[in-house]
């Protein structure tokens, strides 16, 4: 989950000591390949609930990796996967599976501003960055929830590839764990992503809940993982345009 | 002023009845013009509304006209770097099982990326939620209606909604209502959103998008995209503004819009006569009146403005009338011509409210008065020069001098010599029109010698039927041919209209019918919707080859029909086997060695054109034309011409294989079936049904229901001509009835004269009524033989500037007949209430008159 977070790492290189926490946070963080099932639950602004279940899986490198969100639950949209190619030089290549039509389509690089399936993510908000597609800033130190973090600006370097103007990440400094990120469209804060829940699992600090709010429509969506395991073998053929209509 | 006020506006007091009978003409005219433009316009003006609505933020649209393109062009335009948003679009017209059976306009979206182009405002408020965008792309049975479309059928969210898909009836379900919004009002509400992968499916297409709207990178400049979007694409495609969809359908309505300008013009024009006929009587009945103004000072520049401006003031008031009138015609008629123009040329629009131009207006106004003007020149400037002495005595002056009609006469002369020149070597179209014109003016020039001698030869017949009615009757009309010839020369130009338009009517219809027989032979046709126009729905190939293999089936051609550009023009490119027509069809060939340009077409070395686009596009055989296919620019020589009358903008027959080529589509809008001796369209029905299944959607059609589909929509068409006929009949019996007016007022002294000397009042209604039907005898005998001319001319017309299709000529004798009791019954009628004026008057007052 915590890998599904770094893609809000965007920025320029403007302080080396900040460029450096942001990539050795990305090391520290970094496995081979994970799986996990998690559960979205998204809030509207009377209350309102609206629950998913999906399973996730991701082998490679962080900012070349490649997943598979499949998801589980509701019945509605069981079956419905999302397949996400990153690469470290350009935004990701990403595809959707519709099980009913029998057919994929391609995600277009413009569209990922959009929301993640009525979430309150956006498609751009499930790809990895390498930490060389932003330019750094650190803009001080901050306690958050009384934890000492660094704050730091991320500036994408092509404006193209993101719908943010800049982003500041609170990056804990016990654990280099990012914990909170602020995104903003030119200067409006658009929207808050919280990691509420931070386990070490396998030997690795990972975000077992976040929280993800909407700031302008004023609602919030919630993920949960579970069963999260790092360094599992799984083939590299599951993640093939190939494999997502086959449903594997 | 003052004169207007002192002593015109007294005059028109005193002859109200008549002052409005001659304004009558101006109403109508601008009436029709108005009403025609804006119904027109409102037709327009909802498919631009629909177009603007549905294309929301959407900068530039790409789409290869009708034809779709594949899958694979939507990356392409995706990865050009000026592109901030491109997504595909399909959109269709469907007519779903609900209450209010009205047809829905289906605009099919990838939702993904669609909402930076549009905004869909759910009702919820909460589309997270509520409306599950997951739910509505992962279920192909999604559908998102408006709130209007839900109110009016008792929708609402999770409602099961029944529509017409390739796979027979589906059932949809509403998984989002959208408030009221610019999108939600496109197409009177009657709008549904569903994903664009799903409708590929519901509508036939394959893998194929019917056009990609587009949003450019903020800062840049549409138009330069768009010339950077065209150099990606090639020539196949059209990179283009969404505003540019409207001036398309303008294009393909332009042949109602002649049409109208063709009625409304023509009602002008004869209204023109009744004017002139009104104000060449007020000149002479006016004589005296002119006569002390001139002897008291008034100059005779005074005296004609005092008449034009008379006229203008009419004018003024018929146009404005007219102009109400026109926008109560337009609202009558729009939702139906809205329907027509739809079904004649598969456009999506729903005309419900009407939208006037007041640029529209303002022009009918001043046509109106310009009209009314031209009218009154004449009779104005004989009124400037009445002597002032002569002007005070009595007699007669409804008299044609002998040099006035020979001066007509020789005019009439010259005017014919130059139509005789025109039509022996004017090719070009201004010496043509410029023949037809003058071939009208000769005509108008002639009525009141022709009328006199035709008068002069009915006198006996009259004399001898009825000895004193007859006699004056006709010597009425003898001794005041100027009276007369105006409200003639209106009921001859109507008569000769009526006789073009029949002739037109006839002569289509008789073509229409032989290409039906001949070209259009298959015992039975496969439709995918009942709409032979509607190119919504399209049959995937293998529907095609499972239908030849079922016995009975003796031989199928598979046909695809798209509209695209061509010169800028959208042409229907009509796609098929063209060696299996060349089997079973006769297409009657203008140009070409038949066998030759089957074998060549057939192996798709070059295209068939029809006669009417070789007249419009100026095309011909041998020509080499450059067809923009997606595959990049087709260069095919013209191997033939023949008569084919699919399209008025004219139509191109190529291969089924160089369309699958080139256009890479292997779909058909249609399946002709030629059956086996002995099967009958019932048992081939039957079959088809057993082989299919329900797998797909399909309308069975025989020959008989095409004919007469066809002959429908060229009724539908041919009605505008009623509309024509109808203005020509009412402005001639509005002519009649102005012109019996004036004679009794002018008689009125005569008729109480005869009166008094022991006439009976039936003599007296006699006489009337028999100069009436002796009006409308003379314009009607005249009417026919202008109508043999104007028929060339109409005929002529249609072939070179309305639909280029080249129609036989043929004297409608038939609309003749007809035509006699009509307005000899109508001049009767016209005459009934001034025969009864002229005997109830008083007959004191009668011989006091004057």
């Amino acid at each position: 989950m915590n890998k599904l977070v770094f893609i809000l790492f965007a920025g320029t290189l403007l302080a080396q000591d900040a460029r450096k926490i942001v990539e050795e946070s990305q090391k520290l963080h970094r496995s081979r390949s994970q799986q996990y099932e998690g559960v979205l639950e998204v809030y509207d602004t009377k209350g309102g609930k609206n629950e998913k279940r999906w399973q996730y899986a991701r082998i490679g490198s962080y900012g070349e990796s490649k997943s598979v969100l499949r998801f589980l639950a509701p019945p509605l949209v069981k079956g419905v996967a999302l397949l996400v190619q990153n690469h470290p030089d350009r935004a990701s290549d990403q595809w959707m599976w519709t099980p009913e039509l029998n057919r994929d389509r391609r995600i277009a690089l413009q569209d990922r501003s959009t929301r993640f399936f009525g979430t309150d993510f956006s498609f751009e908000d499930l790809e990895e960055r390498d930490v060389d597609q932003s330019d750094y800033t650190l803009l001080g130190e901050e306690a958050l929830n009384g934890q000492a973090c660094y704050k730091i600006e991320s500036v994408a370097k092509k404006s193209r590839t993101t719908q943010y103007s800049r982003v500041v990440i609170w990056v804990r400094k016990d654990i280099l764990l990012p914990v909170q990120f602020e995104m903003f469209v030119k200067s409006e804060l658009v929207k808050r992503l919280i990691h509420k829940r931070v386990e070490k699992v396998q030997n690795v600090w990972s975000t077992l809940e976040l929280e993800m709010n909407d700031l302008k429509k004023k609602t919030r969506t919630v993920m949960k993982t579970e069963k999260l395991k790092y360094d599992v073998a799984l083939p590299e053929e599951q993640f093939t345009l190939q494999a997502l209509r086959r449903g594997e | 002023m003052i004169l207007l006020r002192l002593i015109s506006w007294q005059y028109t007091r005193k002859h109200l009845l008549r002052s409005w009978l001659t304004i009558a003409g101006i109403v109508l005219g601008v009436a029709v013009f108005v009403g025609m433009h804006t119904a027109n316009q409102s037709v327009l003006t909802a498919f631009t509304q629909t177009v603007d609505r549905i294309a929301g933020a959407t900068q530039l649209q790409i789409s290869a006209g009708e034809a779709g393109f594949e899958e694979e062009i939507l990356e392409r335009v995706q990865n050009v770097p000026e592109v901030r948003v491109a997504v595909p679009v399909i959109e269709a017209v469907m007519n779903p099982q609900t209450k209010s059976q009205a047809n829905i306009l289906i605009l099919a979206v990838d939702m993904t990326g669609d909402r930076s182009l549009r905004d869909y405002a759910l009702e919820s408020g909460d589309d997270s939620f509520i409306e599950d965008p997951l739910v509505f792309l992962a279920q192909p049975d999604s559908i998102m209606i408006t709130r209007e479309f839900a109110a009016e059928n008792d929708l609402k969210s999770n409602s099961e909604l029944t529509l017409n898909s390739m796979d027979g009836p589906k059932k949809f379900i509403v998984r989002g209502i959208m408030k009221s919004s610019g999108l939600t009002t496109a197409f009177g509400g009657n709008l549904a959103i569903m994903d664009v992968y799903a409708a590929q499916k519901i509508f036939g297409r394959g893998r194929r998008f019917d056009r990609i709207d587009v949003a450019v990178q903020e800062g840049l400049d549409p138009a330069t995209v768009q010339v950077r979007l065209e150099k990606v694409l090639g020539s196949g495609f059209q990179v283009e503004p969404p505003s540019s969809r409207a001036k398309q359908f303008e294009s393909l309505s332009s042949v109602y819009g002649m049409l109208a300008n063709i009625t409304s013009l023509f009602a002008l024009f004869i209204g023109m006569f009744l004017i002139y006929n009104s104000f060449a009587i007020a000149v002479t009945q006016r004589r005296s009146e002119i006569g002390i103004l001139r002897a008291l000072g008034a100059t005779r520049r005074q005296i004609q403005i005092l008449f034009l401006a008379e006229s203008a003031v009419g004018g003024l008031v018929g146009a404005g009338l007219g102009v109400v009138l026109g926008i109560l015609i337009a609202r009558g008629i729009a939702g139906s011509l809205g329907q027509f123009l739809g079904e004649v040329y598969g456009v999506a629009q729903k005309a419900e409210e009407v939208s006037s131009d007041p640029r529209l207006l303002v022009g009918a106004m001043v046509l109106g008065v310009v009209t009314s003007l031209i009218a009154a020149w004449i009779p104005a400037r004989n009124a400037a020069r009445v002597d002032p002495v002569q002007a005070l005595q009595k007699g007669r002056f409804q008299l044609l001098t002998a040099g006035e009609n020979r001066m007509r006469r020789w005019l009439a002369f010259g005017l014919l010599s130059f139509v005789g020149v025109s039509l022996a070597f004017g090719h070009g179209r201004l010496i043509f029109y410029a023949g037809y014109f003058s071939a009208i003016f000769a005509g108008v020039l002639l009525v009141p010698t022709l009328g006199l001698w035709l008068a002069r030869g009915l006198r006996p017949i009259l004399k001898a039927i009825w000895p004193v009615e007859g006699t004056l009757a006709a010597d009425s009309l003898i001794q005041s041919p100027r009276r007369t010839s105006g409200a003639v020369t209106a009921l001859a130009l109507s008569v000769s209209l009526i006789i073009a338009l029949g002739g037109m009517t006839q002569a289509a219809y008789a073509s229409i019918e032989e290409w039906l027989r001949v070209a259009l032979n298959p015992d039975m046709y496969l439709a995918p919707t009942q709409n032979f126009t509607d190119r919504s729905f399209r049959f995937p190939a293998e529907l095609a080859a499972e239908v030849e293999k079922i016995p009975g089936v003796r031989r199928i051609q598979a046909v695809r029909i798209v509209r695209l550009p061509m010169d800028g023009e959208p042409v229907m490119f009509v796609s098929l086997d063209i060696s299996s027509v060349s089997q079973e069809a006769r297409l009657p060939i203008v140009s070409g060695d038949g066998p030759t340009m089957y074998r060549q077409a057939a192996a798709g070395k070059g295209v068939i054109i029809s006669d009417n686009f070789a007249l419009m596009h100026n095309r011909k055989l041998g020509d080499i034309l450059t067809l923009a296919t997606p595959s990049g620019p087709l260069e095919m020589p013209v191997l033939g011409v023949v008569v084919d009358f699919s399209d008025q903008k004219g139509s191109i027959l190529l291969d089924r294989s160089v369309f699958e080529k080139h256009w890479k589509d292997t779909s058909a809008n249609v399946i002709r079936i030629y059956l086996q001796p002995g099967v009958t369209v019932g048992q081939m029905r039957e079959r088809i049904a057993t082989q299919t299944g329900t797998r797909f959607r399909y309308f069975v059609f025989t020959n008989e229901d095409l004919r007469s589909y066809i002959l429908r929509i060229t009724d539908q068409w041919f009605g505008l001509t009623y509309i024509q006929i109808a203005v020509a009949v009412l402005v001639s019996i509005l002519g009649i009835v102005n012109t019996l007016t004036v004679s009794i007022t002018d008689r009125r002294r005569e008729l109480g004269v005869l009166q008094a000397v022991g006439g009976l009042r039936r003599q007296i209604r006699g006489t009337i009524w028999l100069e009436a039907v002796l009006i409308g005898a003379i314009g009607l005998i005249l009417g026919c033989g202008f109508g043999a001319v104007a028929l060339y001319y109409a005929l002529e017309t249609s072939a070179r500037d309305l639909s280029g299709m080249r129609l036989a000529y043929g004297y409608p004798f038939r609309t003749v007949l007809t035509l006699i009791p009509i307005i000899l019954g109508s001049a009767f009628l016209a005459s009934l209430a001034p025969a009864e004026a002229a005997v109830r008057g008083s007959l004191v007052e009668a011989l006091e008159y004057e």
